[in-house]
Formats: C-alpha cells, sequence, structure tokens
C-alpha cells in the first residue's frame, strides 16, 4: 500500500496538496475527533458522514445559520412589496405612464387592508420559500457541480457505512506529515491525501458554438411578434376554441333549423329560428295594460292601427333611425300614420313638486349630457360630437333644445315616446327608465319650456341649435311630426 | 452530547402528592365552589349576566381541557417520540372531562328547565314576531319559517342530548388513554402503545365530530341566526393554542417545585414552544379568514355579528386580540432563543391564557342583552366584569383540584414508555 502511495506521490508532484482526509469506523470516534481537531486549534476541518450526527455542529464549532434572518427580512420586504403593489395598482392613479388604475371592487374601498391581506400572506409565503431554498443553496455554495472529494474511491463509502474528516492544507501551519500523525492518534483506520483537481475546466469550444446559435435562435420568436404587429393578413383569423366561437345554437334573426327528413327544406315553415309572439300573449316589457302610462297613446285609439299591422306603429317609425332603412324601407309597409298622443298627463301620475324634484333629477341623470342641464341642446356629449364632425370624425345630428317650437308643441305622449323609443340619433331610453320616471322626465321638460315661453328674450343658443336641426333623421321626424 | 441517557426515571420526586398537595386539593375545590356561588351573588341576581360569565370561563378552562385530550392524541397517533416526558401532564388534564361535565351542568339544567336568558333559541316566538324581526334588519329572508326550522335542531332536550354524548366520547377517551398510560407504568408492556395508537384513529373521529358541534352549540348559537362554517375551526384553534400553554405553565411550575427536574429538559420546551408559535398564527389565520369571507361578502345576517364587536367598547377588545392574540405573540415566540428560555416561557404561557381568556370573553360576552334576531341596537359597552373573574377563580380552583385529584400518587411521567429513552435523549439541532 505504501508503495503505491509513493507512486502516486511520485505521479503528483506538480499538483497541489488541498488536505487529508482520515476515514473513521463509527460516529462516535468521529465526534471525538472532530473535538480534538478543535482543541488543536484547526479550523479547515469538515466531517463527512452517511447520516445527521447529533452534536456534530457543536463538536465543529459551526455557528448556527444566518438563513432564519434572511428568511425574516425577506418576510418582511415581500409584505411591505405585497400591500405597496396593490396600493399602487388599485388606490393611485395618474402617474402618467406608469399609472396605477382605481378600480372599485365590491364596494370597498380603493384601499382596504383587509382585502388585501390574503395576497400580501401569499407573497409573503412565496418569498419566505424562495428566501429559505435559495439561501440555503447559496450558504452552502450549491449547486457544486465537482468535488476533489469525488475523485477518492474510498469516499464512496460515505454514503453507506464510513465517516471521513478532512483537514484542510490552507490551514496555518498545516503539515502533511503532523496531520496524517493527528488523524491516526484521533482513531482513522485510513488517511488519503486530497489533491486539487487539474483537470481542464475550461469550456469545450463547440459549446460555445451551440450557445451562440441557441441565443440567436432565442431572439427569432420575439423578432417574428415584433414584424407581425404592422402587417396586416387575408388569412382567416386563429380560432383557439373553435366550439366557443362556433356554438350549436339558433342566433336572433337567422334561419331555422333544416329538416331531418329533407335536407333542402326547413324544419319550420316560416324558416326562421324565432318565433313570433303566440297570440295572447304580452312578451317581458311589452305591456300593453295601460297603454296611456306605459307609450303615452290615447286609450282606445290603437285598435284600427293593431289590426293593420301587428308592429307597434312607434317601433316602427323608429326604425328609420336605422343605418340599413335605406335598403329595407322600400320592401317595408309605408310608415304608419302617427298614433293619437297623449295631450294631458296620465291618471296615475301625480303632478306636484316631489314628481317634478324626481324628473329633475332622472332628467341631469339620463338627458343632460345631449341636452344640457339648461336643456338647450348643449351637454357635454353635443359639444363634443360636434367638434369631431366639424373634423370629419363622426356624424351626428345635433341635440334638440327643448326650446325648439316644435318640441314645445309636441303632445306630452309624443315627447314620452321620444324618450321611450329615441328618435333619430338619440337612442331609446325605455329599458332604463321606468315608465312612471319618463313622465316625471316630461313634467320636468314641460316645466322647463314653461320658464321660456314667459320670458321675453329668447336664447341665443335656441337659434344655434335650430341651425342644427337641417340633418337628415331629423327631418324626417319633423316630417312625421308635419303629417300629425 | 456523547452521553445517551438510559430510558430511566432520574428525578427524586416524580408524582404530585405530598403534604401540602393533600391539602390543597379540598381547599382548592372549596374556594372554587364558594366563588362560583360568590359571582351568582355578584351578578344581583342577574340569571343573565350570571350565565354568559360562566359559560365564558366554562369554555376558556373546557377548551384547555380539550386540547390536551388533542395534544394526547395527536401523540399517540404520531408515534411522537419527544413528547413523552410531558404527554402525562396533557393526559391528567385531558381526565378532568368528567368535572367539566359537572361544571356545565348549571348551564345545562336551566336550558332544560326552559331558560331563554342565555341560550335564547330556546324560547318559541311566535311566528308574526319571527317575519316581523327578519323584516326589520331588512333580511330577505327564503324562508320566514328559518327560526322555527333552527329550533328543530336548537331545543332544549335535543341540546341536553348532545351535550351528555360530548362528554360521555370525550370522558371515555380520555379516561382510556390514562388508565392504558397509568397501566404501562406498571408492566412497561409496548403493546398498550400500539393499542393506544390503534385506539386514537377511529376516536379522532368522534373527537372532532363532538368538537364541531360542541362549539355550534354553546358558542355559536348564542347568535342563533348567526352563522360560520368556520367557526369550530377557530374555537379548535384557540383550544390547542391554550391548552399547549397550560402543559408548559404546569410542567414549568412542576418543575419550579422540585418535580420531574430530570426528565423535561429544555428541548421540550423548545418544542412545545415551537407548536405554540405554530397555533398563534394557525389562530390568526382562522380569526382572520372567518373575518374575511363575512367581511367581503357582506350579508348583513352575517356581518351583524362583527359589526357588533367593531362597534364601542368591543372594537378595543377585538384590536386587543388582534395585536395581543397574533401579532405581539407572534414576533415574540420566533427567535429560538426565546424559545428556550424557561422563565420568558413562563411568563409567555400565562400571558397566552390571558389573551384566550380575552378571546371567549370577545365570543360569549356580546351576545348579553343581544336579541334573537340581529340587530343593529346593540348595547356596545362592555359588561359588568366583576362576576366573570370572580368565576375564573372559582373554575380554576376546580380545574386545580381535579389536577390534583387525578394525579394523585401516580407519576408525574411515562415511566416505562417503550420510547421514552427517545424523549429523555431529544435534542433539537
Amino acid at each position: 500500500m505504501s508503495e503505491s502511495m509513493n507512486n502516486e506521490n511520485s505521479r503528483n508532484a506538480n499538483r497541489k496538496l488541498i488536505g487529508l482526509l482520515g476515514q473513521f469506523d463509527d460516529p462516535g470516534t468521529l465526534l471525538q475527533a472532530c473535538h480534538s481537531a478543535r482543541e488543536a486549534g484547526l479550523r479547515k476541518i469538515d466531517a463527512y458522514t452517511p447520516f445527521p450526527v447529533h452534536g456534530i455542529e457543536q463538536a465543529m464549532g459551526i455557528r448556527r445559520t444566518i438563513l432564519p434572518f434572511i428568511v425574516l427580512f425577506v418576510g418582511l420586504g415581500a409584505c411591505g412589496v405585497g400591500i405597496g403593489l396593490q396600493w399602487f395598482t388599485n388606490a393611485t392613479e395618474g402617474w402618467g405612464l406608469w399609472s396605477g388604475y382605481q378600480f372599485k371592487i365590491s364596494g370597498k374601498p380603493y384601499f382596504s387592508l383587509p382585502a388585501n391581506i390574503p395576497v400580501t400572506f401569499e407573497i409573503i409565503v412565496l418569498s419566505s420559500a424562495f428566501a429559505a431554498f435559495l439561501g440555503m443553496l447559496a450558504l452552502n455554495r450549491l449547486p457544486c457541480l465537482a468535488n476533489p472529494l469525488h475523485r477518492i474511491p474510498r469516499f464512496r463509502s460515505v454514503t453507506n457505512d464510513r465517516f471521513f474528516l478532512s483537514l484542510g492544507a490552507d490551514e496555518n501551519g498545516f503539515d502533511s506529515g503532523t496531520a496524517r500523525d493527528n488523524l491516526n492518534r484521533w482513531g482513522a483506520t485510513d488517511v488519503e491525501e486530497i489533491w486539487l483537481d487539474e483537470t481542464d475546466h475550461r469550456m469545450p469550444a463547440f459549446l460555445k458554438t451551440v450557445a451562440i446559435l441557441g441565443l440567436i435562435l432565442l431572439l427569432v420568436p420575439p423578432v417574428m411578434i415584433y414584424r407581425a404587429r404592422g402587417m396586416t393578413s387575408r388569412q382567416t383569423r386563429l380560432h383557439v376554441n373553435p366550439d366557443m366561437d362556433f356554438q350549436v345554437k339558433f342566433l336572433p334573426q337567422s334561419l331555422g333549423p333544416i329538416s331531418p327528413d329533407n335536407p333542402k327544406e326547413f324544419f319550420f315553415p316560416h324558416k326562421r329560428s324565432g318565433f313570433a309572439p303566440v297570440p295572447g300573449t304580452v312578451p317581458r316589457g311589452k305591456g300593453m295594460d295601460d297603454i296611456e302610462f306605459k307609450r303615452g297613446i290615447q286609450a282606445g285609439s290603437l285598435e284600427d292601427h293593431q289590426t293593420a299591422s301587428s308592429t307597434p306603429a312607434v317601433l316602427a317609425s323608429s326604425g328609420s333611425r336605422q343605418e340599413s332603412g335605406q335598403q329595407e324601407g322600400a320592401t317595408e309597409p309605408e310608415t304608419p300614420a302617427e298614433p293619437d298622443w297623449l295631450t294631458r298627463f296620465p291618471a296615475s301620475v301625480d303632478i306636484n313638486e316631489q314628481t317634478l324634484l324626481r324628473g329633475q333629477e332622472q332628467y341631469n341623470i339620463n338627458c343632460a349630457v345631449c341636452h344640457g342641464y339648461s336643456g338647450e341642446g348643449n351637454g357635454l356629449v353635443n359639444q363634443r360630437a360636434l367638434g369631431l364632425v366639424i373634423n370629419g370624425h363622426a356624424k351626428w345630428n345635433t341635440a334638440r333644445s327643448l326650446y325648439d317650437p316644435e318640441v314645445i308643441n309636441q303632445p306630452v305622449g309624443r315627447i314620452f315616446d321620444t324618450i321611450t323609443n329615441g328618435r333619430s340619433m338619440m337612442g331609446p331610453y325605455g329599458s332604463r327608465i321606468r315608465p312612471a320616471d319618463r313622465w316625471a322626465i316630461v313634467l320636468y321638460v314641460k316645466a322647463l319650456q314653461e320658464t321660456r315661453i314667459n320670458s321675453p328674450q329668447p336664447d341665443p343658443n335656441t337659434v344655434v341649435a335650430e341651425a342644427g336641426d337641417s340633418e337628415s333623421g331629423t327631418a324626417t321626424d319633423d316630417a312625421a311630426a308635419k303629417s300629425e | 452530547m456523547a452521553h445517551i441517557r438510559k430510558a430511566e426515571i432520574t428525578s427524586p420526586i416524580t408524582t404530585l402528592a405530598s403534604e401540602n398537595t393533600t391539602r390543597i386539593t379540598p381547599v382548592a375545590a372549596l374556594v372554587g365552589i364558594g366563588c362560583l356561588v360568590g359571582a351568582w351573588f355578584l351578578s344581583g341576581g342577574n340569571m343573565a349576566r350570571f350565565s354568559h360569565a360562566y359559560l365564558m370561563n366554562f369554555c376558556f378552562f373546557f377548551t384547555i381541557t380539550l386540547g390536551c385530550l388533542f395534544f394526547v392524541m395527536v401523540q399517540h397517533l404520531t408515534r411522537a417520540g419527544w413528547s413523552v416526558t410531558v404527554r402525562r401532564i396533557a393526559e391528567i388534564i385531558a381526565c378532568g372531562m368528567f368535572p367539566m361535565f359537572l361544571l356545565f351542568l348549571p348551564i345545562l339544567i336551566p336550558v332544560i328547565m326552559g331558560y331563554s336568558g342565555l341560550y335564547s333559541w330556546n324560547v318559541a316566538v311566535p311566528e308574526a314576531e319571527v317575519v316581523k324581526g327578519s323584516e326589520a334588519i331588512g333580511w330577505a329572508v327564503g324562508d320566514p319559517r328559518i327560526y322555527e326550522l333552527k329550533r328543530m335542531y336548537l331545543n332544549s332536550f335535543w341540546f341536553a342530548v348532545r351535550t351528555v354524548a360530548y362528554f360521555v366520547c370525550w370522558t371515555f377517551i380520555a379516561v382510556t388513554l390514562y388508565r392504558w398510560s397509568v397501566r404501562q407504568d406498571e408492566t412497561g408492556d409496548p403493546k398498550l402503545s400500539s393499542r393506544m395508537q390503534a385506539f386514537c384513529a377511529p376516536m379522532m373521529l368522534v373527537f372532532v365530530a363532538c368538537l364541531v358541534f360542541a362549539s355550534f352549540d354553546w358558542e355559536m348559537s348564542l347568535a342563533p341566526m348567526w352563522f360560520s362554517t368556520m367557526f369550530p375551526v377557530y374555537f379548535f384553534a384557540g383550544s390547542v393554542l391554550s391548552s399547549l400553554a397550560m402543559i408548559m405553565l404546569v410542567a414549568l411550575l412542576l418543575q419550579r417545585s422540585g418535580r420531574i427536574t430530570d426528565e423535561i429538559t429544555v428541548e421540550h420546551y423548545h418544542d412545545l414552544a415551537k407548536l405554540t408559535f405554530a397555533f398563534i398564527f394557525f389562530w390568526g389565520y382562522i380569526a382572520f379568514s372567518q373575518f374575511m369571507l363575512i367581511w367581503y361578502a357582506n350579508f348583513p345576517e352575517e356581518t351583524v355579528w362583527f359589526k357588533f364587536r367593531t362597534s364601542g367598547t368591543w372594537l378595543t377588545v377585538s384590536m386587543i386580540l388582534l395585536f395581543g392574540h397574533l401579532f405581539i405573540p407572534f414576533l415574540g415566540l420566533m427567535a429560538r432563543s426565546v424559545r428556550r428560555n424557561r422563565t420568558f416561557l413562563l411568563f409567555a404561557s400565562i400571558y397566552l391564557l390571558i389573551l384566550h381568556w380575552v378571546d371567549h370573553f370577545w365570543l360569549v360576552m356580546p351576545q348579553l342583552n343581544a336579541s334573537v334576531f340581529p340587530t343593529y341596537d346593540y348595547n356596545t359597552t362592555l359588561p359588568f366584569m366583576l362576576p366573570a373573574l370572580v368565576c375564573l377563580v372559582g373554575m380554576g380552583g376546580i380545574f386545580l383540584a381535579s389536577f390534583c385529584v387525578v394525579a394523585g400518587k401516580r407519576s408525574l411521567v411515562c415511566t416505562r414508555d417503550p420510547r421514552l429513552h427517545e424523549a429523555l435523549n431529544y435534542d433539537n439541532p
């Protein structure tokens, strides 16, 4: 054995000795050896065991790890980051490019600590776990891909049934002979030298090429995405979820199912997917029970129109504001005559201050954006739209001034119908405002008009609004109004 | 290290019995009963005031007992080695389950006799009032008979049957485990350990089922129209936390009196403190989860319970719980050196028990003066505190007497447990 060792020594003459490795047969001896090494003043020692040996940290004089403090401070930092992130994203707004976005969630305040706790908690747990795991790796200088000890065949039994103690050559006053004697004296059954691994550890040249090629390939997807940003494509768009995009169902206003017996025939004789209401039924929101209150039409005056056409007259008249009205207008029956609008308020509407105030409130909520708070047709939306019209960015019919003589002359039922079904560019509000509130708005409008009828000087804005009325949509309405 | 202890008990004194302790038992019991009677007079004959104070103190000591039973069962189920030397203390406290039943009689008997000042569900409300009550809070109850439906579960007969069943189950588990453990001291039969383990597995299910419904019955039903499925977990978290504090406290006091000085080492305190630390946060986690789900969903019938506890003086109590029961002990018990300091742990365990008392105070006392239906017109000032404090002394005396009687002349550590050597040589790396 000593001969082979000598041979090796001569072979290793130029190599650097980094330590001695003593082998021990039981944990007790190893612990004693650790104690002795500490007492001898050695610091560069390390022990290797197949299983955790209680007390070996104290025997080797290892200080307690600072890992808990790392985790603590990362956790505290994550707490601040978590709360700060939620505060910034949801409770701040208007910091330019990196602005947060105030968003009301469930009626809670923008910055609401109880709601932020779960997210903060998760961030703390995740960061702490990362800090513990990565900190452990870093403190242990892991991953260690090569260790000189692994080149010693005897060392392999460290995972099985042998215990080792290494004495580092970087110790002050290290002497190979003394160290060997010490290890033997402390009960080592065998002592080996640890040599620095001097094999060429430069990266193979081809790896560099592969790495550069890989990096270039990695650039391809972002470049392609960047290139695709400004391009048009004639290809059908990609459907990731075709069964969601093309559902097996019949949309309204579409053709109905094919007959199972004859593929050239439709299943329903009328070919449509939908059905007309069953006679005697009332669709939701179209209750005709109180026609004066719900539609502003004089009771008893509608029977003739009803028999003439199944479509209510008012709905048909509002068809003129559809964009496709020009093509379909030819095939449709002639616009029926205007119904007899109610000229007084229905009996169920109380004319009092409370209703008026309610009307004012509803008017300010729903109507003022276009018609203006004073009813002159100068609402903010109208002003903005007119600005766009001038630049040719939009088509817009000026909102009516409510002091337009034609509007003043309209019966209350007609105003009610305008609110309900819309006119020209104005959309229908029947689904948004309840009938009683619509009547309240009518009352408020009438009250507004009353103030101007008695006022001696006409407002200049009225003139402006009238000038804007020459647009096409309003013109048809005017015509309809005149035909009445 | 390197010195391996043999599995032998080396302390000079290992039993509780001595000249002094035999005298303590009757004195503690008499003081206890005296204080409980005194609390009744201090309440000025106000039965509701007395019952609430009595119930909250009962729940305080009961949760400690219950937590100790859980501790014992978990040690058997996990075949834990480290805890053998502290297990006996938990076993003795858990055997207080039968005295706990006797202590519950002053609540149970009035309920059977139809007293509704404590559990307001114990009275049949006419249907008209039910509907009125529901309307009063703007609560669109799906079924106006909900109150009557609840009374199918919450009635005095069923309440009594369930209560007796809970105590039968728990007493059976506690006494059986204690008897087998003491028998092992004599025979040293290792088979008893595996038998206890096998016994604990099914009994754990029984234990938990009883725990869940007992927490519903005794504390949650104080506000019969309020409900939270998280409540039993909250009850349980506080229970285990307080029992760990109590085990530490008892062990420290026993060692200070010169008993079992060699067997319980700083390593055991370290582990108990680690568990305590974990359960402090678990308690806070559950408490917050219960609060947040209710706060976020914002249903009137659920939020009213917290609305009341965050109004007036009760907000202060809630904040004391948030900081005193969660943040302060959480940060305080974080460091290793602190967990291995006996003096500090003595104060920490007393502190945690006080906060656990406040926890039950917070659970029970707001319901005094509250009506059956959740309304917002509670009285948010603190109730008269003295009866509750006197009850605490009284029940503490009976708790102490029961501990002395159960411990008797038996050893305070498991002397021949097959895993004793593991506990004696236990070392926290």
